[in-house]
């Protein structure tokens, strides 16, 4: 039983002081197999380690174990005397957040504050006696609402859904207009050394939901054929090969690997019906060519040429270039072919921001720095050119929806909305400067 | 709101909770409720409102109740009297026709944690097990494992432990895996929850129902299983494959888990399953939660331990992104170590050359010190790296790769030329104690190729009294001592000099009997000396990187999916980054064909003034002490052992250079058997306390 010591405990350092402040915002010990006073020793520690530079998502203190994440200004540290399995306990923890963070929209020290009651709440329903119990937010959201610290509801009704058959959808819901929005959307993971050469890229995809449907509607999704036969692994070396494909849990999948149909009663609002990736070689959509040339103590000069490798029909939209430049660089000039370029020298980034950019086309950004004639010497890393954009209507897997078909015993018409976006993911290039 | 004192604060909110106007306002009653439990979680001590809280209990509004089931919980242990008075709510609460509000005051009433309430909790835990709600059974189940827990000594009745078994066939998936948990807690003495034949089977079938949590926890528990047929084996194993590939790495983890303990005695299955997970495993890596990528990457190492080709293919996926944390990086980094073959050489070290500038300079130490690894089976290219970044004039750059280079040429002598050559003007930019140690060290066994050492060793010499290292002062002797011995005119001054500082001034008495030690060796003639001094400069029998054999999967299966391999990560990169173990200080060897276990006085003994009596000694231990060079000379410097040098961690056998004194010294009878007696049986507790440690 790994998880059986675990204390669900938040803790908030409110770092930026000179004299830090340390308080523990909410401690909830689950078996009591951890002394409570245990948690004070994780800060210290925390500090050591930060100033070592040996941080670590596990510290010791005696036999006592902390197993750590953060989020925003929080820590999320489940404290354990076993000998735990590390990577249940931090699934545990990102999934505290996502439960959180579904009811707070932001999960950070105030909406802790504020909502103080429903975290109470919350961290009684999602662990008992160090094991996890309820922990699905679709679920928890039926019987623990924010809207409960106001008296009327609180007449808690039962929750259907807890012994329901169907557990992630409750009965007698009800729209006026029955619609379905499928989004499809592709993010792009790049990773090109200085000389130009891709050291490694894939594809992040997922199909996400915004059902806004009346009852217990019966949804079937039809993806194109190459898509299927990569999901099932059935074609050999034909098309791309799908890894790690995650379904939600309403899909059935005895259904779908008997005969490849993607049927589901879907929750109900927003949720991700499935999601997968694809590790493979991807021309970069976006190109960065980058000369930068440091002449010690007098200036920078950059150079940065992008080219949209996409189909000329597609257009990349709010397009940023994050060009790195040294923390002395003074006196900006820009020159761009389109789009403009501002200076923000608190992140020591040059953004040249295209709102359009067409397929096909190639533009050019010219950069002029001074620097003090003093010399920094401070080692300075080589941060990478990042660059954000979002391409419409397009998918670079080439997955498409051909079609959604829902059934109701009531037999209302429903209309399915289709979205496709390819954006940028993690899209580093790594310069020579 | 003004600032009152906590003394104040409780007085305060006594008065508005015994308030009846406030009391007969929901909204406000509520309201104050939550002022208390907000300064119980600020800790301010608010225990003194207890009976109020209590009162504060009967009341139809969930949302209060819980609030002050969060205080009565906190408070309990302090006020067991004052709990009993809510023991009657909490069980008329039991019979609410609302299923939330009975597991509610069912799950609250085990969490006071009061051995004297256990008597008004059993019945209705009992009835909370045949409860319709499953919501109720949940907490019920686990209701009695807290129960068990609060009164570990007494038996829990076997009516009890029949119906949670029972309760195994529960429709709710939750409410069987809580039966599991709280089996295992009941029955903890005995071995935990009994697995036979058609529970295990049972289990498997109801897999698919469970959560990730309860998944986890049944593949944890069928880890006890043995399947009393082949058939029965194969059968099991073929249904638990799609898990193998399980999108969520718990799962995925706690399969290949179960799947190692089942096929422990087929090594071919075992190895078979490391291939499946391949590709969730390099999933994992790239998942967005970089503690699980951390977690990932540590089982991969472990998983390399047998399959050393498992990753091949897929180096690049170890390459680091530039905002990944420094515990990523090097843990990346060694894994691109292992990773490395002739056809990906070029492209990993061209990775690692970039890292060695790294910001973070623990990061770069640690990348310095891959290429280091590396080199032991492509010493020229990683070399030429190595002496590039010398130019860079860094100070944690230049100490890391003098200690690269000392580790080097250790088990790569043929690197010596190279070595020498770089050497030249590294004193002036290499600042910390294990740097100029690993110099000093190349300084005095290369001294003869080095034309400017003498002038090295003289600038520390003269700069001895402002030195605060004990280590570089004893590798400082070492060096002088045989620099001397191939260039005696340009040295024996200084050497002079640092004798006699080290003998006269010297504090350190590790330093000082070093120092001592060589001043007697002279004395023995120049050719005594050498015999001592130059032992081995290097061991190429390191060096074995490539074409190590693969460990059985037995010998890691037990630490998978445990912290061990995140809490080992952290000793290792340790030693990488800080210096590393090996070639240490100076080995004075004595004779080195002493036979095995026998004590063999040695040729110093001679010497007029003193008795010496040198051995080598064979020490049987489970294991060689994995701990740190640090740990182990604390340890052995406790029982008044000195370390002179210990060859690397993983070497066998291992070795361990050590002098101590004693007391009597008789004259005519140099060899104190009884003493050397007792020095080994202490040395020998010491190691195995070490070794056990670790095991």
């Amino acid at each position: 039983s790994y998880l059986s010591t675990a204390v669900g405990q938040l803790s908030a350092p409110q770092h930026g002081d000179v004299s830090l402040l340390v308080q523990v915002l909410i401690c909830r010990n689950y078996k009591g197999d951890v002394d409570m006073v245990e948690i004070d020793h994780f800060l210290p520690l925390l500090m050591q380690q930060e100033e070592e530079g040996l941080i670590c998502p596990v510290m010791s203190h005696g036999n006592v174990h902390f197993l750590w994440i953060k989020h925003n200004n929080l820590y999320l540290v489940a404290t354990t005397n076993k000998n735990s399995n590390a990577s249940l306990v931090y699934s545990f923890l990102y999934k505290l957040v996502e439960v959180f963070t579904e009811y707070f929209k932001e999960l950070e020290e105030e909406s802790i504050q504020d909502n103080f009651v429903v975290v109470y709440e919350l961290l009684d329903e999602l662990m008992d006696f160090g094991f996890p119990q309820t922990t699905d937010s679709k679920i928890l959201q039926e019987y623990i609402t924010q809207e409960g610290a106001k008296l009327e509801v609180a007449k808690s009704k039962v929750p259907t859904t807890v012994t329901n058959a169907v557990s992630w959808r409750s009965e007698g819901i009800k729209y006026k207009k029955n619609e379905v929005f499928i989004d499809v959307i592709e993010s792009i993971n790049v990773l090109v050394n200085a000389n130009g050469s891709v050291m490694s890229s894939d594809i992040v995809g997922s199909i996400k939901l915004k059902t806004m449907l009346s009852g217990m509607p019966e949804l079937r999704l039809g993806l194109n054929d190459r898509v299927l036969f990569a999901l099932t692994g059935r074609d050999k070396g034909k098309t791309v090969a799908m890894e790690d494909v995650k379904f939600h849990q309403c899909v059935r999948l005895s259904r779908f690997e008997s005969d490849r149909t993607i049927s589901f009663i879907p929750p109900d609002g927003e949720s991700e019906l499935m999601s997968y990736r694809i590790n493979t070689h991807v021309k970069p959509l976006i190109w960065i060519e980058s000369v930068i040339e440091k002449f010690s103590h007098s200036r920078v000069e950059i150079m940065v040429k992008a080219k949209g490798q996409f189909k000329k029909q597609s257009v990349a939209n709010n397009v940023e270039v994050r060009v790195p430049v040294p923390s002395d660089a003074d006196s900006p000039k820009f020159k761009t072919s389109t789009g403009h370029a501002k200076y923000v020298p608190e992140k020591n980034l040059v953004v040249w921001t295209i709102k359009s950019f067409p397929g096909g086309k190639e533009y050019l950004m010219r950069a002029h720095f001074g620097l003090p004639s003093v010399e920094n010497d401070e080692m300075e890393g080589k941060p990478p050119i990042t660059v954000n954009f979002e391409i419409p209507y397009f998918t670079v897997s080439g997955i498409q929806v051909r079609y959604m078909k829902i059934i109701e015993k009531s037999g209302y018409q429903a209309l399915p909305w289709v979205r496709y976006i390819t954006q940028s993911g993690d899209y580093q290039l790594r310069t020579n400067a | 709101m003004p600032y009152l004192g906590s003394e104040d604060m409780v007085r305060e909110l006594r008065r508005a909770l015994s308030n009846p106007n406030v009391q007969s306002d929901h909204l406000r009653y509520r309201n104050t409720i939550l002022k208390v439990v907000r300064a119980m979680s600020q800790g301010v001590d608010v225990s003194g409102l207890f009976s109020e809280m209590v009162k504060a209990c009967a009341t139809v509004d969930v949302v209060q109740k819980k609030l002050v089931y969060v205080f009565l919980c906190s408070y309990a242990s302090l006020n067991p009297e004052l709990s009993l008075l809510v023991i009657n709510t909490l069980r008329k609460d039991c019979q609410d026709p609302n299923p939330m509000v009975r597991s509610l005051a069912l799950r609250n009433m085990t969490n006071l944690r009061l051995p004297s309430l256990v008597e008004y909790v059993e019945q209705p835990l009992t009835a909370g097990l045949r409860d319709r709600a499953a919501c109720v059974r949940r907490v019920a189940v686990l209701g009695w494992a807290k129960l068990h827990k609060l009164q570990a000594s007494s038996d829990i009745d076997a009516a009890v432990v029949n119906e949670l078994y029972s309760l195994l066939r529960d429709p709710d998936p939750v409410v069987m895996v809580n039966c599991l948990r709280a089996l295992e807690e009941i029955l903890k003495e005995e071995g935990g929850v009994a697995i036979n034949k058609p529970i295990a089977h049972h289990l498997l079938n109801r897999l698919k129902e469970c959560d990730v949590w309860g998944q986890c926890e049944v593949l944890k528990i069928l880890e006890r299983y043995r399947p009393q047929s082949e058939d029965e084996l194969f059968d099991i194993l073929s249904l638990l494959d799609p898990s193998l590939l399980s999108p969520h790495p718990p799962v995925m983890a706690a399969t290949l888990s179960l799947f190692l303990s089942l096929c422990s005695g087929l090594p071919a299955a075992s190895l078979s399953a490391l291939e499946r997970v391949r590709g969730p495993l390099l999933a994992a890596c790239g998942s967005a939660s970089r503690e699980m990528r951390f977690t990932a990457l540590c089982h991969i190492q472990l998983l390399l331990r047998s399959l050393p080709g498992l990753m091949g293919a897929h180096y690049k996926r170890f390459f680091c992104g530039y905002a990944e944390p420094a515990y990523i990086k090097q843990r990346k980094m060694q894994l691109l170590v292992e990773l490395v073959n002739d056809e990906n050489v070029a492209l990993v070290l061209d990775e690692l050359k970039g890292y060695c500038t790294d910001v973070n300079t623990d990061t770069a130490q640690a990348a310095i010190s891959a290429i280091g690894r590396i080199g032991r089976s492509y010493s020229d290219r990683c070399l030429e790296i190595l002496t590039g970044l010398l130019g860079l004039k860094q100070e944690h750059i230049t100490s890391a790769v003098v200690q690269t280079v000392r580790d080097l040429v250790w088990v790569c002598p043929q690197c010596s030329e190279a070595v020498c050559l770089a050497l030249e003007g590294c004193e002036e930019t290499v600042q910390d104690s294990q740097g100029r140690q690993a110099l000093l060290w190349l300084l005095g066994v290369y001294g003869e190729r080095v034309s400017s050492a003498p002038y090295v060793l003289e600038v520390f010499i003269d700069g001895l009294r402002s030195e605060v290292s004990p280590g570089v002062k004893m590798e400082l002797l070492t060096a002088t001592m045989r620099l001397f011995l191939c260039r005696p005119a340009e040295t024996q001054d200084m050497l002079g000099r640092l004798l006699h500082y080290c003998i006269e001034e010297e504090t350190d008495m590790c330093v000082r009997d070093q120092a001592l030690f060589y001043y007697r060796l002279l004395h023995c003639g120049i050719e005594e000396t050498r015999k001592v001094l130059q032992g081995r400069r290097s061991d190429p029998s390191l060096g074995v990187l490539i074409g190590r054999p693969a460990e059985p999967v037995n010998q890691w299966a037990r630490s998978f999916n445990t912290l061990e391999p995140l809490k080992q990560s952290a000793a290792e990169t340790e030693s990488t980054s800080g210096g590393s173990p090996e070639p240490v200080t100076s080995v004075p060897r004595p004779n080195t064909d002493l036979s095995l276990s026998s004590l063999s006085p040695s040729a110093l003994e001679k010497a007029e003034e003193e008795d010496y009596v040198c051995m080598e000694e064979h020490v049987h231990c489970p294991a060689p002490p994995r701990c740190s060079p640090q740990s182990l000379q604390a340890a052995l410097q406790l029982v008044n052992v000195q370390t002179l040098a210990f060859t690397p961690p993983q070497t066998l056998p291992w070795r361990v250079y050590l002098y101590t004194h004693t007391r009597n010294t008789h004259r005519d009878q140099p060899r104190d058997d009884t003493a050397l007696k007792g020095f080994l049986s202490i040395l020998a507790t010491v190691l195995h306390t070490l070794s056990s440690e670790r095991a």
